[in-house]
């Protein structure tokens, strides 16, 4: 039950940050308010782990990021929820990866990972400051006995990767140059080219599934935009 | 006609200097950031011409492709012409 009571979490109205849709066409823009909200880089992101020693010994031991907080508590708030305990690895800049172990549960099999882009689609990447880092990274954990990808360059990244114990997809990867307002006009009309192909689909039986068909709309665009 | 637009930043570069060693297509530069690549029926890229990694390759045309992806490879692809809708 805890010093929240059960009554305001039973009650939808208070629930609703939790539990409501967010319907994206009913809410304000920033432009129309002129207040600019500002963020400070990543505090912390935070998963559930089933495996309290092995995650502790891989983020603290084999990784070497220093434990740097942990709270322990009973299950507050929504009913059944487990006693738990929170902990927080330092992963540089003020940044912390986080985990729930919530005592006496047992994985779920909808949380087992998975093989697939759609899993590993959801992972913490860490910044390093040189290639000389990067390769450092690479080398020490695969001496360490970890498997770990081979370098992949992206188009301003390059990266490795490799799973933690509980499966979670982890990123080391280095800037290769810094962004430019192009960058952001390219980004800009890129995923314009996309929206505006499915917003024409919307309701027809055919859906949007080849890049080749974002690009040409994005040379449309581009077309305009350098030639007017 | 097929046009290709190309992103004036380091890792798409290769792209505009493949095309003007190959020869046969007229590039421009515009002030706003982008290359236009134009040649009357065909434009081909050499993977290993250009020294460009996979992840890289695989998002070749994301400036932009006023055109068709005829052949598509791991290592060359050739674009031409299209009557598709942009």
């Amino acid at each position: 039950m805890g010093e929240h009571g059960n009554s305001a979490y039973m009650d939808p109205s208070k629930r609703a940050y939790r539990t409501a849709d967010v319907d994206v066409s009913t809410l304000k823009r920033a432009k129309d308010d002129n207040v600019q909200l500002r963020l400070d880089g990543v505090d912390h992101t935070a998963r559930p782990t089933w495996k309290l020693r092995e995650t502790v010994e891989f983020y603290r031991d084999v990784l070497g990021l220093p434990l740097v907080h942990t709270i322990s508590a009973r299950g507050w708030g929504a009913p059944g929820h487990p006693d738990f305990l929170h902990f927080f690895f330092d992963a540089g800049k003020g940044a912390t990866i986080a985990f729930f172990y919530y005592l006496g549960t047992d994985r779920p099999e909808r949380y087992m990972p998975e093989d697939h882009h759609f899993y590993a689609a959801n992972h913490t990447a860490w910044g390093v400051e040189s290639p000389e880092e990067l390769v450092r990274w690479k080398e020490t954990l695969e001496a360490r006995g970890l498997n770990v990808s081979p370098y992949t360059r992206h188009e301003i990244l390059e990266s490795i990767y490799f799973r933690d114990p509980n499966g979670y997809p982890l990123e080391i990867t280095l800037r290769l140059r810094d962004l430019h307002r192009l960058d952001a006009k390219d980004a800009e009309m890129t995923l314009d080219a996309a929206m505006q192909l499915e917003d024409e689909r919307r309701g027809q039986p055919e859906r949007l599934k080849d890049i080749d068909t974002v690009w040409r709309r994005k040379g449309k665009l581009v077309s305009e935009f350098v030639e007017g | 006609m097929v046009t290709l637009y190309v992103l004036d930043v380091p890792e798409f570069m290769p792209i505009v200097e493949c095309a003007r060693a190959r020869g046969g297509c007229e590039i421009k530069k515009f002030a706003q950031g982008y290359y236009r690549i134009q040649a009357p029926s065909e434009i081909v890229l050499n993977r290993k011409d250009m020294k460009m990694k996979p992840a890289v390759w695989y998002g070749l045309f994301t400036g932009g492709l006023i055109g068709e992806i005829k052949d598509w490879g791991r290592d060359e692809v050739r674009v031409v012409g299209t009557n598709k809708p942009l």
